[in-house]
């Protein structure tokens, strides 16, 4: 029986990490909570984005965008972080790809580093708790 | 201690923990220790410095710290392993920084040390020369007791 000819389709929304002319966003998630990590990686995972790499520092989220790049899309950053904070790991990577997409990613009370991070060239960012809504709203954004 | 330094601490444990577990938060009336307290098996510590001083503790017991880390993660932990460690850190770390906000917006200037948690039985906390005030919520998970002890810098 040909079930998939007989059913209307009833969501002809494409998932948010899926690109246009198809193939999913790469993202590397930088933070050193392995909690925010997990969280982050299962709202883009659900929504088809391809979590390609993950980094516990600032020094290794450096590291892995060198690596990854040109295949890669889009980075959260978390801002507080071992070894090398989060708006000094952005703008090392903007020094090295002026068009990165980074997002910054920060519990509330940081708004001086916030605002530093994006003058210094981060396209946005998210304040923690995080949620399915916001996590995707702004990475839409940025992509967009 | 002043009762200011402690309202930005429940104020935001409420609202954090209502909307990261997505549960009903009931606040009990809160109270002062001079002397030393139990822990109840896993707290979360953070330091303050500046011009206030001291060190607020996350205190639950290990049942209530593996059921909250099981909601925030949304799956069953049966343990504090990595995992459910980073979760409490985390809601400690969400909890303590909003608070801050809300101190700074007040006037008092400090920074927070890295957080750190201790897990274990039988185990009791004793502050020199600074009385703690405690804070218990009471959440489906269980009870978790927000246990600040502050001075001004003298």
């Amino acid at each position: 029986m040909k079930t998939t000819s007989d059913f209307p389709s009833i969501n002809e929304r494409s998932p948010d990490g899926v690109k246009h002319g198809g193939g999913a966003y790469r993202v590397l998630i930088v933070d050193d909570s392995m909690f925010v990590t997990k969280q982050i990686s299962q709202i883009l995972s659900s929504e088809g984005f391809e979590v390609i790499g993950t980094a516990a520092d600032g020094v290794e989220g450096v590291e892995k965008y060198k690596e990854l790049y040109p295949n890669i899309d889009l980075v959260t950053m978390d801002i507080t972080m071992p070894k090398m904070d989060g708006v000094t790991a952005l703008e090392h990577i903007v020094e090295f790809d002026n068009d990165a997409k980074v997002v910054m990613v920060s519990a509330l009370g940081k708004q001086d580093l916030v605002k530093k991070a994006l003058l210094a060239g981060a396209k946005n960012y998210i304040v923690k708790p995080l949620d399915r809504k916001k996590v995707l709203e702004r990475v839409v954004s940025v992509l967009g | 201690m002043r009762v200011e330094y402690i309202n930005p601490f429940v104020e935001s444990a409420y609202s954090i923990m209502k909307e990261v577990l997505n549960a009903e938060v009931k606040r009990g009336d809160l109270y002062l220790k001079k002397s030393s307290q139990p822990v109840m098996g896993v707290a979360a510590i953070v330091g303050l410095a500046g011009d206030v001083e001291g060190r607020v503790l996350f205190d639950m017991d290990e049942k209530t710290a593996i059921d909250i880390a099981s909601a925030m993660n949304g799956e069953v932990l049966t343990e504090i392993d990595d995992l459910a460690k980073a979760t409490i850190t985390e809601l400690a770390n969400m909890i303590t920084a909003q608070a801050v906000t809300k101190l700074h917006d007040l006037g008092f200037r400090f920074d927070l040390t890295p957080q750190a948690i201790i897990t274990g039985q039988n185990m009791r906390v004793t502050d020199m020369n600074v009385e703690a005030l405690i804070v218990p919520f009471e959440l489906p998970q269980g009870k978790v007791e927000i246990n600040v002890a502050i001075r001004e810098r003298a």
